[in-house]
């Protein structure tokens, strides 16, 4: 039975669950915490070491002023409240991104803290993308890549890979993008080059454990090839790296 | 008594000798912090520590200096002692006045010289008693003799320590017995040191932590050093005697001795706590792991502690808290609160010890610092009794015409430019600060030109730029 080492969810349709149940947006946003909550619990549980949450993107700044910092607020409520449970799960949490001025204070603090205090964990490593910008990552690789004056012809992509922040993460297996979107929306978009994609219809806030299984085995159902025309039985992926 | 000043090839310590064994050993940390209370009760002692030292403000500081400096007493090569015994002179030269009831002192009296020595010596002896493992008649005699041949570099001569044991011992209790007082120096050691001790370079970042480990540890200390004191001395200070102390007292020593002999040496290696003092922590060290420890708990205490929203609430207050900081971080190296010579001769000291300067650039450097005292006295003293509260400097500060501090970066400048290239290299920085470069302090080639240094030094002294490097010079510890 393979499991995914690395999987990602791109955490959507917080805003259309409150809309449906007529409440504010940010409802949606203080709902997806459970969500959260049981799918670190589910991953850990069924043996993915890698998980990476998409909680805020570069492109979520243009949100209205008071959402964002709703948001903010509630991100660093729930840092403060699962920071020993995640901890003692022997959970390894790191932020992605995070170089906004417009972060508060409080919660860089609280988000650093959180970091140094799982530093040392190694069941399994949580990798929260806020403020995170595809894109972004891969300029700010090519930028460390000139610095270092790397002669062009010994640039390879294993080579540009170490320049991209946290570069021990191993490429992406599975990502599940809820609420049936279709879209990589720049999420770790070196990390996902190979990656398998599953769009179940259920929206974040009422995703859960059994949700996760579900996406887990129609991982386990796929072939994957990376590329190749025979038929290839790994499904992790291993190989590649 | 004759003049043992030695021949000056000779290791007058011998290669076997006990001292420089313990010495290194981190238990006699124990010896010394009992021999220094013992020093502070003696009249002249007192004073001159009151009214000169930065122990109790940077007691870290001091803490490195005294390490590094009986070290270099001890070390078999002459040229490395004497150059130590000379400027262990200097300083203590610069130190002597009247304390607070009007009795004169001398940081270079020759009775309290002998009086430190022999505090020393008894406490080292106390100390091997109190571990289980007391020195025979021969290992004390030796011992008594190598402290005598200390104080004789020291000081040129050992007249006022008694040529025999039996001698000494006879000495020894006259002057607990009517010598000693209870001064302010005790009780300032005993009741506010150990509960005020600043966190050690390694700890730094992390007060919450260190607060709470010292809330525990400084209690035991003091009944661990109480106990550890002559009765009579305990009985005419009326220190306080709870139970269970002596016994916490003989489990700290035996402790001591049992991790001396059983763990591994570079454990208990005066090297291994000195890590404790390097702010740098660039190498990897023991206390690394320290550092993380703490730094993840001090993370999950944050985190646990409930939180809180004062932000962006006391903006203003911040420049006003500041020049505040400055004043008790940098300026005030007594921590009495005023700025007087003293605070000013102990910043030139430790510039003068970090960069082991010679006699001429010392004095350069302390006239300097005078010059700086003469203005500052001249703008802000304005009541005129010697002394800048706070309140005058943050009055006036800004109006000073700072070429004070111009010349003391001048001279600083020439004494770390060591070789007089009119450029600060790398390891001459490193020599200053202990830490290296800041890249953008630098020009193009490296180095550090004479008007960045003057300018950042000025900005620095004046409080209007922070400077880390600056203050682990000045300000820490």
């Amino acid at each position: 039975m393979a499991v995914p080492r690395h999987v990602a969810c791109v955490m959507d349709g917080n805003g259309r669950w409150a809309t449906q149940r007529s409440l504010p947006r940010t409802a949606g946003h203080e709902a997806a915490e459970a969500a959260v909550m049981d799918v670190i619990e589910a991953a850990r549980s069924s043996g993915v070491t890698w998980l990476s949450l998409y909680a805020f993107s570069t492109e979520n700044w243009r949100r209205p002023a008071a959402e964002v910092d709703i948001l903010m607020r509630l991100v660093r409520r729930a840092i403060r409240k699962h920071a020993p449970v995640l901890h003692a799960r022997g959970v390894r949490c790191r932020f992605l991104g995070m170089t906004d001025p417009r972060i508060p204070a409080p919660l860089v603090r609280d988000i650093t803290d959180l970091t140094t205090l799982t530093s040392d964990n190694r069941r399994m490593t949580l990798t929260v993308a806020f403020d995170h910008g595809g894109r972004r990552d891969i300029v700010e690789a090519a930028r460390s890549l000139i610095r270092s004056a790397m002669p062009p012809d010994q640039v390879t992509e294993a080579s540009f890979a170490q320049h991209l922040p946290y570069s021990d993460t191993p490429d992406v297996d599975l990502v599940i993008r809820t609420s049936g979107e279709q879209r990589i929306s720049n999420f770790m978009l070196w990390q996902v080059a190979y990656a398998e994609w599953v769009f179940p219809q259920v929206l974040w806030p009422d995703f859960r454990a059994a949700h996760f299984w579900e996406c887990l085995d129609a991982y386990r159902r796929r072939q994957r090839r990376f590329g190749e025309v025979r038929q290839s039985t790994t499904m992790t992926g291993e190989g590649l790296r | 008594m004759s003049h043992t000043v030695p021949e000056e090839s000779v290791d007058v310590f011998g290669p076997d000798s006990i001292l420089r064994r313990l010495v290194n050993e981190a238990r006699w940390g124990l010896a010394v912090t009992r021999a220094t209370l013992l020093e502070a009760a003696h009249p002249q002692i007192g004073a001159a520590l009151m009214e000169n030292s930065t122990f109790l403000t940077r007691p870290w500081r001091r803490l490195r200096n005294t390490t590094m400096s009986s070290r270099r007493i001890l070390d078999p090569d002459p040229r490395v002692r004497d150059r130590e015994v000379a400027r262990l002179n200097r300083l203590h030269a610069r130190m002597s006045g009247t304390d607070a009831q009007g009795r004169p002192y001398d940081a270079t009296d020759r009775e309290a010289r002998a009086w430190v020595v022999a505090t020393l010596f008894e406490s080292t002896v106390t100390m091997c008693r109190l571990s289980g493992e007391s020195l025979d008649a021969e290992a004390m005699r030796r011992l008594y003799d190598e402290y005598r041949a200390f104080l004789a570099l020291i000081d040129g001569d050992n007249d006022h320590l008694p040529a025999t044991l039996p001698q000494f011992w006879s000495y020894y209790d006259d002057v607990i017995e009517h010598r000693l007082e209870n001064n302010e120096a005790v009780g300032v050691i005993l009741y506010r040191l150990f509960a005020n001790v600043p966190a050690p370079p390694v700890l730094r970042g992390h007060p919450a932590v260190w607060a709470m480990g010292r809330a525990v540890a400084a209690p035991v200390a003091t009944a661990v050093t109480i106990s550890s004191l002559p009765e009579p001395f305990s009985r005419r200070l009326a220190l306080p005697d709870l139970p269970g102390s002596r016994t916490l007292m003989h489990s700290a020593y035996l402790t001591a001795a049992l991790a001396t002999r059983y763990l591994p040496e570079s454990w208990t290696r005066v090297e291994f706590f000195m890590g404790l003092l390097d702010p740098s922590g660039a190498e990897a060290s023991p206390w690394d792991a320290v550092r993380r420890k703490a730094g993840k708990v001090a993370a999950l205490a944050r985190l646990l502690t409930p939180a809180s929203d004062a932000s962006a609430a006391d903006e203003s207050g911040q420049v006003i808290r500041s020049a505040e900081r400055f004043f008790t971080d940098v300026l005030d190296q007594t921590g009495d609160g005023c700025l007087r010579w003293p605070d000013l001769a102990a910043m030139a000291r430790e510039i003068a010890t970090r960069l082991d300067l010679g006699e001429r650039d010392e004095e350069r450097l302390f006239q300097a610092y005078a010059a700086w005292w003469r203005e500052l006295q001249a703008a802000l003293d304005s009541d005129g009794d010697g002394r800048v509260t706070r309140q005058e400097y943050a009055a006036a500060a800004a109006l000073l015409p700072g070429s004070g501090l111009i010349k003391i970066a001048d001279v600083l400048f020439d004494v770390t430019d060591a070789d007089d290239d009119q450029k600060i290299d790398a390891q001459e920085y490193r020599n200053l600060f202990r830490t290296a470069f800041h890249r953008d302090l630098t020009g193009g080639d490296g180095s550090y030109s004479r008007s960045a240094f003057v300018r950042q030094f000025v900005s620095f002294m004046t409080g209007r730029q922070h400077s880390s490097a600056y203050n682990s010079l000045l300000s820490q510890e």
